[in-house]
């Protein structure tokens, strides 16, 4: 198969020239920073390496700064965007790293309220009302409750040794990286932008896109949430004695 | 202005898979799907909001309600399981659950 | 033609629903089955239901009787040298080709259309492409109706006693007996009437399956069990044959007809037979050669000739009133009915006749020694049915075809007689069949003694009884052919008449001797068995007496008065049978013949009078009568040369499927399952491991993705 031979040597000589089409080095240091940074802030045994890898996650914000100007491709960021954005990734990053679950969902109310920050920056009014509402106010709720529910007297165990930090970190942000790439060297909105009165998302142009085009879906969508509940209740009225506590008679 | 918001919301995305993968806490990797679940509300209206064409749609928007809508079925019924898990073992561990498997 | 008479006694509606009242009563009975009804009455559907075909089959007897064209007199020229059938064939060669539309006097009804198959470019949509359900009326039909109908309802009445233990109680299956006797003498009529050869094949078939029900209705019993599956497969080789006769017909057929006409139907087949002297391209055999000899396969087998003959036999482990039927009297004349019916096909291949004429002769001669040495009386029976069945068969291939009818029409009657007989014996004697077993049973069953008595003079041809006359005539027609022919025909008669008497002497004289079996008190069967007896008793003496004349004074007559071919010929030839030649003269041999068969008489009376109870005729010839008792080995041989080669290769094709083919699907499985053994391991359960893996499968694929983007392979290379 001398095609793919030639193949693998041209592969390795590009390797080589450094030549990833896309991948600039400042995305390459910010990549391997925060992946550096995550493995290392991620609960484990390395205890005293955790606050080595926040301050590399926090270099690592820094240095975001500076790739998303890059993505900008030129244009003015506005100050609002790279302030949600960091705020949306720190409590993102806070969430997995946190070791009790009480706090990563509150970091998560936190980050619900930095995305509905983006959206607002893109005119999604009522998405941004919808999420706040839902999330914040319904899932985030429930999530507390059973937390509540499932409250250990210390720290579990299992809450306080991240599983795989290392293979999960890399398996991400080799995906990440891709992405990003990929981003830089796919045709972009280089050209004019709709204003924000253009694509003003009101409950108004949502809701009449909602009942018109997406009727049947939202029909379906209903008929799911109905499915869902029912669902949720059957499970939940199983009391564990059907199956034996403990060893639950199924190991 | 599209690639920024299309990046941080793959960088949500990727969070939220790592946390997944490596967070041992069933709860806390509830919250991760929701967080990826985040990074692609962010991405869908970001097509939307700065198309290639210029025209601004609010398809993506509406695909946004549905995702909305899906995630919370799923925190209600994986929620319900997660009780139900606890009550049988007393634990959050993903890993205590090993039946699917050729023993 | 038939059709065209004005009066008849019943419309021909009424006549196409003949085969039906059988099926009916089948169906009913099976309802009962279904229903779990009382056996005591399960026989009444069937008996009405066959009653109503034998009427039907009687008036459309005498309503064909009276429709026949004039009877031509002595139409055939008298040419009395030996090679009538020669001339006969070349005859009808010349004149087939000289006017290609022959008529035949039968005509067609056509219920509907049954099933279609493919269509044909040319040919019109409505009459070609169609299969139909229709019935051929002609003096054949009648003629075989009669006797098949009539001879079936003295048999459904006689079983209605038979099946029933001492006590008057049904034997267990009693009403699944007579439904399938009903669906027997539905499929029967439907073979006789069938218009077409598909229609032919279907009650072909079907009398086959009755046959392979009924020869397995004791299916508990092992041998009953083989004997049953033995006929079938027997058939089966011949049915090949058949059903390649009437792929071939069709093939032929198709370039023959005109549009519109459908290949199949007799009347069409029988219009243009005629073309059929074209080479077939096969073989350097004519066509009609090819179809003649494809067709008789399937008459060896269903009539139980000279190579496929040894279902036969074992087929007598059926219910004695099954023997009867179905192996004596109507089934196994099928064979016959088909080739004397496709007699315009016949005349024109002399080869087909020869062979069959060759494979009459050696069966007739062959079978006729068997029986002499055999001790079972329903095989003796069985073995001078396929004797007597190869006599019509000699007589088909002398070209005779109408003697052969007569001869089928007599034996129904005289061998239905004497299977019923020999049941009423079986009955008597507790199941036992064995003349070695018992003896002088006149003293205990007199009625029997005289209807046997008179079943076995009819076998035997003794002079003015029904046998006699359909005979003579085929030995009559051998003489014409050659004097060797004749002299085996004749030798044969002779024998005949031995051994069926040495079974009645050994069965009713001598001094009474009766088998465990019997009891204490061996008792004559009740009259609804006996009643039938003396119908077919009356049969066997004057039915013979339809294919002769009266000819007082003449000068060539037998004991001057009787005068061969009568209203029986006259009938038949209204009929695709035609007028066949007859040679004239030689009466002296109908009195050969008669001394022949008193000869043999004599010499069974001589030997077998006091009914000894060792074997006189082993002391004397030895070696050829075990040869005879062991029926030359012919089983034995069919063993070793047919079914052990054949179970060889069944048992090499099955290790092949077995380790072969199985072992391929096994290898096909272990592949996928040995590398699922490996990747197991990979599979622990746990939750998260799973994510893992798919996230970085996912990183690997899409990293794989980029790079070929950013390193395009060498797809030329």
């Amino acid at each position: 198969m001398p095609g793919i031979a030639s193949w693998v040597e041209r592969s390795v000589r590009a390797a080589g020239e450094w030549n990833l089409n896309g991948m600039s080095t400042l995305l390459v240091i910010f990549l391997v920073l925060g992946a550096t940074g995550l493995f290392l802030a991620l609960p484990g045994t390395r205890g005293g390496w955790r606050p080595v890898g926040m301050a590399l996650l926090v270099a690592a914000g820094i240095l975001l700064v500076f790739v998303l100007a890059d993505f900008a491709l030129g244009r003015e960021l506005p100050i609002w965007f790279g302030g949600c954005a960091l705020v949306a990734l720190f409590a993102a990053t806070r969430v997995i790293t946190h070791t009790k679950p009480v706090y990563s969902a509150l970091y998560f109310v936190l980050l619900i309220v930095a995305v509905t920050g983006l959206l607002l920056l893109m005119s999604a009014e009522f998405l941004a009302a919808a999420l706040v509402i839902v999330y914040a106010g319904a899932i985030l709720v429930t999530y507390l409750f059973v937390i509540m529910l499932a409250q250990q007297a210390r720290l579990a165990p299992y809450d306080a040794r991240a599983r795989e930090p290392f293979v999960g970190c890399v398996a991400g942000f080799v995906l990440l990286a891709i992405i990003a790439a990929q981003l830089l060297v796919a045709p972009s909105g280089v050209g004019a932008e709709p204003t924000v009165e253009e694509a003003a998302g009101t409950v108004e142009a949502v809701g009449t896109l909602l009942l018109t085009d997406y009727i049947i879906a939202i029909q379906l969508a209903g008929l799911l949430l109905l499915a869902g509940m029912v669902g949720a209740i059957a499970i939940a009225r199983r009391q564990a004695a059907d199956s034996t506590p403990q060893n639950g008679g199924v190991d | 202005m599209l690639l920024p918001y299309v990046l941080v919301g793959a960088i949500l995305f990727v969070l939220g898979m790592i946390g997944f993968i490596t967070r041992r806490n069933l709860i806390v990797m509830f919250l991760c799907t929701e967080m990826m679940f985040q990074g692609i509300i962010v991405n869908l209206v970001a097509f939307g909001r700065y198309p290639l064409n210029g025209v601004p749609t609010f398809d993506g928007q509406v695909f946004a309600v549905f995702l909305i809508a899906v995630a919370a079925v799923e925190a209600a019924l994986g929620l319900a399981l997660v009780v139900l898990l606890y009550r049988n073992k007393e634990t959050l561990d993903a890993g205590a659950w090993k039946l699917l498997k050729d023993e | 033609m038939l059709a065209a008479a004005e009066t008849s006694l019943l419309d021909i509606n009424v006549y196409a629903t003949m085969p039906f009242w059988p099926l009916l009563g089948a169906l009913l009975v099976g309802l009962l089955i279904a229903f779990r009804a009382k056996a005591q009455y399960a026989h009444w559907p069937v008996v009405l239901g066959v009653a109503a075909t034998a009427v039907l089959a009687v008036t459309l007897f005498f309503d064909l009787g009276q429709k026949l064209p004039a009877p031509e007199g002595d139409s055939a020229p008298a040419v009395a040298h030996g090679d009538g059938h020669e001339v006969d064939v070349h005859h009808g060669e010349t004149d087939a080709h000289a006017h290609a539309d022959h008529d035949y006097p039968g005509f067609t009804h056509t219920l509907y259309n049954w099933m279609s198959f493919g269509a044909e470019e040319s040919l019109d949509e409505h009459s070609n492409r169609w299969i139909p359900i229709n019935f051929y009326f002609d003096g054949l039909t009648g003629m075989m109706l009669l006797f098949v109908t009539v001879v079936s309802l003295m048999v459904v009445i006689y079983a209605i006693g038979y099946m029933r233990d001492h006590h008057g109680h049904p034997e267990p299956g009693y009403e699944r007996f007579f439904a399938f006797l009903g669906l027997f003498v539905f499929s029967m009529v439907m073979l006789v009437l069938a218009g077409n050869f598909v229609l032919l094949y279907l009650g072909w078939e079907l009398v086959g399956l009755c046959s392979y029900l009924l020869i397995g209705f004791y299916f508990r019993k092992p041998s009953a069990a083989a004997a049953a599956k033995k006929a079938f497969i027997v058939n089966r080789i011949g049915d090949f044959g058949f059903a390649l006769g009437i792929f071939a017909l069709y093939m032929f057929m198709r370039g023959h007809v005109s549009a519109g006409e459908n290949p199949l139907d007799y009347e069409v087949v029988f219009k243009y037979a005629g073309s059929l002297a074209e080479p077939s391209g096969y073989f350097g055999l004519s066509q009609a050669s090819l179809v003649g000899l494809l067709l008789m396969c399937g008459a060896l087998g269903k009539s139980a000739q000279f190579p496929l003959y040894t279902w036969l036999p074992d087929a007598m482990e059926g219910p004695t009133p099954v023997s009867a039927l179905i192996h004596a009297a109507t089934m196994v004349t099928a064979g016959i009915y088909m080739v004397a019916r496709c007699t315009p096909i016949y005349e024109l291949s002399p080869l087909a006749l020869n062979v069959i004429l060759t494979l009459g002769v050696v069966g007739a001669a062959l079978t006729a020694t068997m029986a002499v040495a055999q001790h079972d009386m329903k095989r003796i029976l069985a073995y001078s049915t396929i004797s007597q069945l190869a006599y019509m068969f000699v007589a088909l291939g002398l070209a005779v075809p109408d003697s052969g009818v007569f001869h089928v029409f007599t034996h129904a009657w005289f061998k239905a007689l004497l299977f019923l007989g020999a049941g009423s014996v079986m009955h008597a004697m507790g199941g036992v069949i064995d003349v070695r077993y018992f003896s002088g049973l006149r003293h205990v069953l007199p009625k029997t003694y005289i209807l046997m008595l008179i079943g076995c003079l009819a076998l035997a041809g003794v002079p003015l009884l029904s046998g006699f006359w359909s005979k003579d005539e085929i030995v009559h027609a051998a003489f014409d052919h050659s004097v060797l022919v004749g002299v085996i025909m004749l030798a044969t008669a002779g024998l005949t008449a031995y051994y069926t008497f040495r079974m009645f002497f050994l069965c009713f004289h001598g001094k009474l001797r009766l088998p465990d079996e019997a009891g204490e008190n061996p008792h004559e069967s009740p009259p609804v068995m006996i009643m039938p007896l003396w119908v077919l008793a009356l049969g066997a003496i004057f039915v013979g007496y339809l294919g002769v004349t009266f000819a007082v004074g003449s000068g060539e007559a037998f004991i001057g008065v009787f005068k061969p071919h009568g209203y029986f010929h006259d009938y038949l030839h209204a009929s695709t049978i035609g007028h066949p030649h007859h040679g004239h003269g030689g009466m002296w041999l109908m009195y050969v013949s008669g001394v022949v068969a008193l000869a043999g008489i004599g010499l069974a009376w001589m030997r077998f009078g006091q009914a000894p109870q060792d074997e006189p005729d082993r002391k004397i010839l030895g070696p050829v009568w075990d040869l005879w008792n062991a029926k030359y080995y012919v089983d034995e041989i069919y063993d070793a040369v047919i079914v052990r080669p054949l179970r060889g290769i069944g048992h090499f094709l099955f290790g092949v499927d077995r380790f072969g083919v199985d072992g391929l699907v096994w290898f096909v499985s272990a592949v996928p399952r040995g590398l699922a053994f490996l990747l197991h391991f990979m599979q622990r359960g746990a939750l998260q491991g799973y994510a893992l893996t798919m996230a970085l499968g996912i990183a690997l694929l899409l990293l794989l993705w980029r790079w070929i983007d950013v390193v395009p392979p060498d797809v030329a290379g």
